[in-house]
C-alpha cells in the first residue's frame, strides 16, 4: 500500500520555552486525533515528527496514524533549522519507498515546518540537501514576531506566518495541518496525485496568514 | 526458683536498665547544665526531631523511587477497537509493590502479572479515544502509595469509519450506486458452450462517504443475430461534476453506434476472414479502414454525443470528462476477432490462461504523476493520427480465456504498476483472485461457471474488496 508521509518539523530551541511549545504538545495532540477519526487518513498517513534545537533529532520515526504517539518535547537550545532540513532528507532517503516498475512507491512526502527564530546554524547545506528531494506540499509556518518569513522563502514558497505564538494560534496552526493532510489523503485515495499548491489545500483560518 | 521468684528478677532486671538509662540522661543533663525544669521539655523536642528526620527518610527513599519509575517514561502502543490488545510493562520489583491502574475497567482491559515486577493490560478495547491510565503502587511502608499516568489511544477500526451515503443520484433514481448485468448466450447450434458477459459496477467507499454519484458506467450487448459482442466501461473524472453522465454517454453511445455498423455488415466480416486467410499489408489496411470506420468512429461519436449534451444543457463539455475504453468481439470458425479502442487509465486485456498470454490491449494513459490521465472529451486526443492508431487495437486469436475490462478502482490496487498489467504472471495471479475472492475478508470469489447469472452478483460483492487507501468507484467486465 501507499503511504502518504507527512514529516514535522518543529523548532524546540529555547524561546518556544514555556506556552509555545506547551501548546505544540497540544497540537500535535490535535493532529492525532483529528486524523484517528479519518478513514482516508487512517488508512494512509504516517507521521515523523523532528525536533531541532542545538541539534536536529527525529523524535518520532515515519510511522502510521494509528500506532503515532506525540513525543515528549522540551525547549532548549539554539536552531538548528539547516540541520533539521539535512536530517529530513536523509529520513525520507530511508523511509519514502520509490516507486519501480513492478510496484508504486509512496506518495511524496507532506512538509510542515514550524519556527519561532532565526536559523543559529548555516543553512546551506542542509537546503540544498532538502531541494535536491521530491516533495509534496512543503509549508513553513513562521510562529510569531521572531521568525523571518525571507529565510523560510527559501525553503519553499509556501510561508505562512503566526502574527503570535500563543496556545490558540499554534492550535489553529495545527488545526489547518490536519485539514491540509485529510484534504491530501482523500486526493491520493482518488488516484489523483498529490497536493501540489497551497490553494488545493483548505483556506487557512484567520489566525493563519499567507505571506506571499 | 519458682515462677513468682523469676518474673520480680526479670522486672528489677528492667527497672535496673531504665534506672541506668535514667542515670545516663541526668549525668549528659548535668554535665550540659540543662536546668532540671527543662529536662522533660528537651526529651519532648529530641524525640520529635528525630521522628520527623525518620518521616523525611522515609519520604525520601519514597521520591527516590518515584523519580526512578518516572523516568523509566513507560508508554504503552496504541489499540485498535475491537481487535485483542496486550501491552506489557515493568517495574522494578524490589521497590514497587501492590500495583493498580485505575481507569483500565472502562477501557474494556484488565490487568495481571504473569511474573514479579512484570505486568499485562490486555483484553478487547470497546470505546475509540484517548484514556489516561492511573498506575499506582506502594513504595515505603507507612508512604501513602505513588502513582503515574500512562496514556492510551485507541482507533477505530479504519474500516468501521467509513460512511456509506446514498449518492442524490441514487436518491433520485436517476443513477443506482451500483449496477450488474449477466449475458447469457447459450449454446450454439453443436451445443458448444459460447461466452457470456458478466459485468459490475459499485460507487466507491469514499463516494459513498461523502455522498457522490458513482461515475464508472459500463455497457455490454451481444447481438443475437450478428453473434458480435460489444462492451465498453468508461470512469468519469472525479474532478468533473458531470462526469457520472459523460461516463453513461460514452458507453451507451459506442453500444448503438456498434449496433449500426455491426448489424448484418458482411463486408466486414469478409475482411477479417480475408485477412485471416492471407495477412498481407494490402489486405491489412482493407481491414485497418474498416476497423476505423467501427472503433474510431464510434469514440467520435462519443466525444461528439458528450459535446452536444454539454451544449444542450449549456455546460462544458471537460465538466462530463471521462475515460472510455471499449471492445468488439466475434467467434469466426478460425478464432476470435478484437477489436478495442481505450483512453484513459484502467486496463483491458485478453486473458489466456492455456496460451500463457495476457495482451493488454493499449497502455493506460498515465503521465509521471498518477492522476494525469486522459479522456475522450479531450479535443486533442483525435489530433495525433498515430497517437489514435494506438489507442486502437485489432488482434485474432485461437481463443481466450476471458477479455477483461476494468476501472483503475480495480486495476490500481490489484496491479499497481503498468509493468505487471504486461505480466502474464499478475493476470494470473489476478484471475485466481477472482475465482477464489478475499477469504481474509470473507469475500468469496467469482464462480465463473458458464450459464451462471448468479456470478453478476458475485462480482458485485468481490468488486467490494478492501486495499487501504484504494476506495474508488470498481467497474469490471468479463468476457468469458
Amino acid at each position: 500500500m501507499r503511504k502518504l508521509p507527512v514529516y514535522i518539523l518543529l523548532d524546540t530551541s529555547g524561546s518556544m520555552y514555556g506556552e509555545p511549545i506547551e501548546a505544540v504538545k497540544n497540537g500535535l495532540q490535535v493532529l492525532t486525533s483529528t486524523l484517528t477519526s479519518d478513514p482516508y487518513a487512517l488508512e494512509t498517513a504516517y507521521l515523523s515528527v523532528i525536533t531541532f534545537d542545538s541539534t536536529a533529532k527525529q523524535a518520532v520515526p515515519l510511522t502510521e496514524i494509528a500506532a503515532f504517539q506525540p513525543p515528549q518535547l522540551k525547549a532548549s537550545g539554539c536552531t538548528a533549522l539547516g540541520e533539521a532540513l539535512q536530517l529530513v532528507a536523509q529520513c525520507a532517503d530511508q523511509e519514502v519507498i520509490k516507486t519501480t516498475p513492478e510496484k508504486k512507491g509512496d506518495w511524496k512526502p507532506l512538509v510542515f515546518i514550524m519556527t519561532d527564530g532565526e536559523p543559529t546554524d548555516d543553512i546551506r547545506k542542509g537546503l540544498e540537501d532538502f531541494k535536491s528531494r521530491k516533495w509534496g506540499m512543503v509549508v513553513a509556518c513562521a510562529a510569531g514576531a521572531g521568525a523571518n518569513t525571507n529565510t523560510l522563502k527559501q525553503i519553499t514558497e509556501n510561508v505562512v506566518s503566526l502574527d503570535t505564538a500563543d496556545s490558540a494560534t499554534i492550535r489553529q496552526f495545527f488545526k489547518w495541518v490536519s485539514a491540509s493532510v485529510q484534504a491530501n489523503s482523500v486526493k491520493v485515495d482518488e488516484g489523483k496525485g498529490e497536493i501540489n499548491s497551497i490553494g488545493e489545500l483548505p483556506p487557512p483560518p484567520p489566525e493563519v496568514n499567507i505571506v506571499i | 526458683m519458682n515462677r513468682e521468684q523469676r518474673l520480680v528478677a526479670r522486672r528489677n532486671a528492667a527497672d535496673s536498665r531504665i534506672k541506668d538509662f535514667l542515670d545516663a540522661f541526668e549525668e549528659a543533663a548535668d554535665r550540659l547544665s540543662i536546668p532540671c525544669s527543662e529536662r522533660r521539655r528537651f526529651l519532648g523536642w529530641t524525640i520529635e526531631n528525630l521522628w520527623n528526620k525518620h518521616i523525611e527518610e522515609r519520604m525520601n527513599r519514597r521520591l527516590v523511587i518515584e523519580n526512578e519509575i518516572n523516568n523509566l517514561g513507560l508508554r504503552i502502543p496504541n489499540g485498535t477497537v475491537r481487535k485483542a490488545y496486550t501491552a506489557s510493562f515493568a517495574l522494578p520489583a524490589d521497590k514497587v509493590k501492590d500495583v493498580a491502574i485505575d481507569g483500565l475497567e472502562e477501557t474494556g482491559l484488565t490487568l495481571s502479572q504473569p511474573a514479579e515486577g512484570e505486568y499485562l493490560i490486555s483484553g478487547t478495547p470497546q470505546k475509540h479515544g484517548d484514556f489516561t491510565l492511573t498506575v499506582s503502587y506502594s513504595t515505603v511502608e507507612g508512604e501513602p502509595r505513588s502513582s503515574f499516568k500512562l496514556p492510551v489511544a485507541f482507533n477505530p477500526d479504519p474500516r468501521s469509519i467509513w460512511r456509506d451515503l446514498r449518492s442524490r443520484l441514487h436518491k433520485d433514481g436517476v443513477k443506482p450506486d451500483w449496477a450488474t448485468e449477466y449475458i447469457m448466450v447459450k449454446e450454439d447450434a453443436e451445443g458448444a458452450p459460447r461466452k457470456d458477459v458478466i459485468a459490475a459496477s459499485i460507487q466507491g467507499r469514499s463516494h459513498a462517504h461523502e455522498e457522490r454519484p458513482r461515475d464508472d458506467y459500463f455497457a455490454a450487448r451481444h447481438y443475437e443475430d450478428s453473434d458480435w459482442y460489444v462492451v465498453a466501461v468508461a470512469d468519469g473524472a472525479g474532478s468533473a461534476p458531470l462526469s457520472w453522465k459523460g461516463s453513461e454517454i460514452a458507453c451507451d453511445t459506442i453500444i448503438e453506434h456498434c449496433r449500426e455498423n455491426l448489424d448484418g455488415n458482411k463486408v466486414f466480416e469478409e475482411a477479417i476472414a480475408a485477412f485471416h486467410a492471407d495477412p498481407n499489408t494490402e489486405l491489412r489496411s482493407v481491414l485497418t479502414a474498416q476497423v476505423s470506420n467501427i472503433i474510431y468512429k464510434g469514440a467520435v461519436k462519443a466525444h461528439e454525443a458528450i459535446n452536444a449534451e454539454a451544449a444542450a444543457q449549456g455546460e462544458k463539455p471537460r465538466d462530463y470528462a471521462t475515460t472510455l475504453m471499449f471492445a468488439i468481439c466475434k467467434h469466426f470458425s478460425f478464432g476470435w476477432f478484437i477489436a478495442s479502442f481505450w483512453v484513459g487509465d484502467g486496463a483491458m486485456c485478453i486473458y489466456d490462461e492455456k496460451g500463457g498470454s495476457a495482451k493488454l490491449l493499449g497502455t493506460p494513459d498515465e503521465g509521471e504523476f498518477s492522476g494525469q490521465t486522459r479522456f475522450i472529451t479531450m479535443r486533442e486526443i483525435f489530433h495525433d493520427k498515430d497517437l489514435v492508431a494506438k489507442r486502437m487495437r485489432m488482434t485474432i486469436v485461437p481463443d481466450f480465456t476471458a477479455l477483461f475490462l476494468m476501472t483503475d478502482g480495480v486495476s490500481d490496487p490489484l496491479f499497481e504498476t503498468d509493468n505487471n498489467l504486461n505480466d502474464f504472471n499478475k493476470w494470473k495471479e489476478f484471475y485466481s483472485l477472482l475465482k477464489e475472492g478475499f477469504p481474509e475478508d470473507g469475500i468469496p470469489g467469482v464462480n465463473l461457471t458458464d450459464d451462471n447469472p448468479e456470478a453478476a452478483g458475485e462480482l458485485l460483492e468481490w468488486l467490494k474488496f478492501w486495499r487501504p487507501g484504494n476506495h474508488d468507484d470498481r467497474t469490471m467486465v468479463v468476457v468469458k
